[in-house]
């Protein structure tokens, strides 16, 4: 192969796994081979039971632990170095918010951490609280915001560093279901307003999964594996009204019976 | 028809429902004032019933002042010699300000020291520990003959016997920064000084209050206690100095006043750090909020 046709293949995939395997020291087979490709711009879930591999994957693409065999590229490199680079930005189901910063400040966090100069900061932390409709709490304390906002902070704070890659690990399981919803299309917007970021997503909910995302990979334990590729073609934008069309049960079923398997 | 009694009924709640709440206010506060009362008053009573019985009791058995003053005898005493029971107190307040404050300095940089590195905090800890295990009074002659009589060995021994609540603390404080904030800061590339300086640190705030309230306490302790092994007399003796001479001249009842002075001296400091404990933390930390029940 030449050249030119691996750079090719690195500028379709931003994020490549092939033939991953993750043994744990203890001996658990957390992941046998998986093998991921992830294109710009798409929005990608990973659904599953617990301990079927999913929060692995999430290490080993934010590069906090290696692969025990099979490769992992990120926009081409190693998931280390683009971490380094501050091409991804990550959510947890936890807000992980600083309780003795200001919302602006927390949001600031990233940028500070790498050295941006304040006056740059300030704008980036102004544009993305309007993003996330919290511009008028950017002086607020955590503890003084309700769980669905500080969510909103913690979106906006990975936002912030402009990532071409947002690591989300089941950032809206801990929020009532009509905040959720809220959260699921405020997110769909945000993802589609911001060209060229691409979402890895896991979550329990298989309504969500199919809700938002392009492709939904189903997972299955025991060792973790990658059980099927579901694609949910339906366009973009989309609304409430999708949950409704028959095209949501028939994915809903689909994803529900590759769960089962 | 029911539907009129029905509007009729919210009607009534609706305007009634303003006098209500606003009688309920009062209400509250004057509750707020009789539960501050009530905490108030079971203490003083106590102390009065205290004070009065030992007055009665020694007064009527005859005991002897130099060996149980009456509380009267400790007063006298007290406001007799008022200025130097004073002269005495400052003194020993600044023992204990300058021993307290080097406490917390070098207990909270030596445990961001030790925090640092799992290698440091495990080859060094140890050694801190057997520091404290041995008791103050066993080094304070040794620090005598090497830094001589007076302040200076003085203001040591109280930082010792201060210094390991705040080492322990802030280093617990250190360690038990949440899992999942720092794996938030690893992610976003921050290097060990910035995790330290922007995650840690804050984090241990309270642990550090924590351990100033102990070890404000046991400066004053730490004073009076190097006062007796390395206090001097001429107008410079602290409170542990007045009390070894008041000892050894059976005056009794000054040696009452000077204890007291002491302890009041150490609430006096502990209310003072748990005040500036509430203002640093109140605005962010559980601990140190007010709960409006």
């Amino acid at each position: 192969m030449s050249e030119s046709d691996n750079n090719i293949s690195i500028m379709a995939d931003w994020v490549q796994l092939n033939h991953v395997n993750k043994v744990y020291s203890n001996g658990t087979v957390a992941l046998q081979d998986v093998s991921l490709h992830i294109k710009e711009n798409e929005f990608i879930s990973f659904v599953g039971p617990s301990g079927c591999g999913k929060s692995t994957v999430f290490k080993l693409i934010a590069g906090l632990t290696e692969a025990t065999d099979g490769d992992i590229r990120i926009m081409g490199m190693s998931p280390a170095h683009a971490r380094k680079q501050s091409e991804m930005a990550f959510v947890f189901q936890d807000h992980t918010l600083l309780p003795w910063c200001s919302v602006e400040d927390n949001v600031m966090l990233p940028l500070s951490l790498r050295g941006m100069p304040k006056k740059q900061r300030l704008e980036e932390a102004a544009r993305v609280l309007e993003l996330v409709g919290l511009k008028d709490y950017k002086k607020a304390l955590p503890r003084m915001l309700s769980g669905g906002m500080k969510m909103r902070v913690s979106i906006a704070r990975a936002l912030a560093s402009r990532p071409k890659l947002l690591l989300m690990d089941e950032p809206f399981g801990a929020l009532d279901e009509i905040t959720r919803q809220t959260l699921q299309q405020e997110l769909l917007d945000i993802w589609q307003r911001e060209k060229g970021m691409t979402v890895l997503f896991v979550t329990h909910n298989v309504f969500e999964a199919v809700f938002l995302s392009t492709r939904v990979m189903v997972m299955t334990p025991r060792p973790g594996k990658i059980a099927e590729e579901i694609s949910i073609p339906f366009a973009f934008p989309r609304d409430d009204s999708y949950h409704a069309t028959p095209e949501f049960s028939e994915y809903v079923r689909e994803v529900s019976a590759a769960l089962k398997h | 028809m029911d539907n009129v009694h029905e509007s009729m009924a919210s009607g009534i709640t609706g305007t009634t429902s303003k006098p209500v709440s606003a009688a309920s206010g009062q209400k509250k506060a004057t509750r707020g004032w009789l539960t501050k009362l009530s905490q108030i008053v079971p203490p003083l009573m106590a102390f009065i019933v205290l004070i009065g019985g030992w007055e009665l009791i020694v007064t009527w058995i005859g005991t002897p002042t130099y060996v149980l003053p009456k509380p009267s005898d400790i007063y006298l005493a007290a406001s007799d010699n008022f200025s130097s029971l004073m002269a005495s107190a400052w003194k020993t307040v600044w023992e204990s300000i300058y021993g307290f404050a080097i406490s917390v300095v070098l207990g909270v940089s030596g445990a961001i020291f030790l925090g640092l590195s799992k290698t440091i905090e495990k080859s060094i800890y140890p050694y801190a520990v057997i520091l404290q295990t041995i008791p103050i009074v066993a080094i304070a002659p040794i620090i005598v003959i090497w830094f001589g009589a007076g302040m200076n060995s003085i203001v040591i021994i109280a930082f010792l016997i201060g210094f390991f609540p705040m080492l322990s603390n802030t280093l617990i404080g250190l360690n038990s920064t949440e899992q999942n904030m720092k794996n938030l800061f690893t992610l976003y590339n921050a290097s060990r000084l910035q995790t330290m300086w922007r995650l840690r640190i804050p984090a241990a705030l309270p642990f550090i209050a924590a351990g100033m309230k102990i070890s404000c306490t046991l400066a004053v302790i730490g004073a009076i206690v190097g006062e007796y092994v390395a206090g001097i007399g001429g107008g410079e003796g602290g409170l542990g100095y007045a009390i070894t001479v008041a000892a050894t001249r059976l005056q009794t009842p000054y040696l009452f006043a000077c204890g007291l002075s002491a302890s009041l001296l150490g609430v006096a400091f502990f209310l003072l750090i748990n005040a500036f404990s509430k203002w640093l933390l109140s605005s962010w930390h559980e601990s140190e909020m007010k709960v409006d029940n």
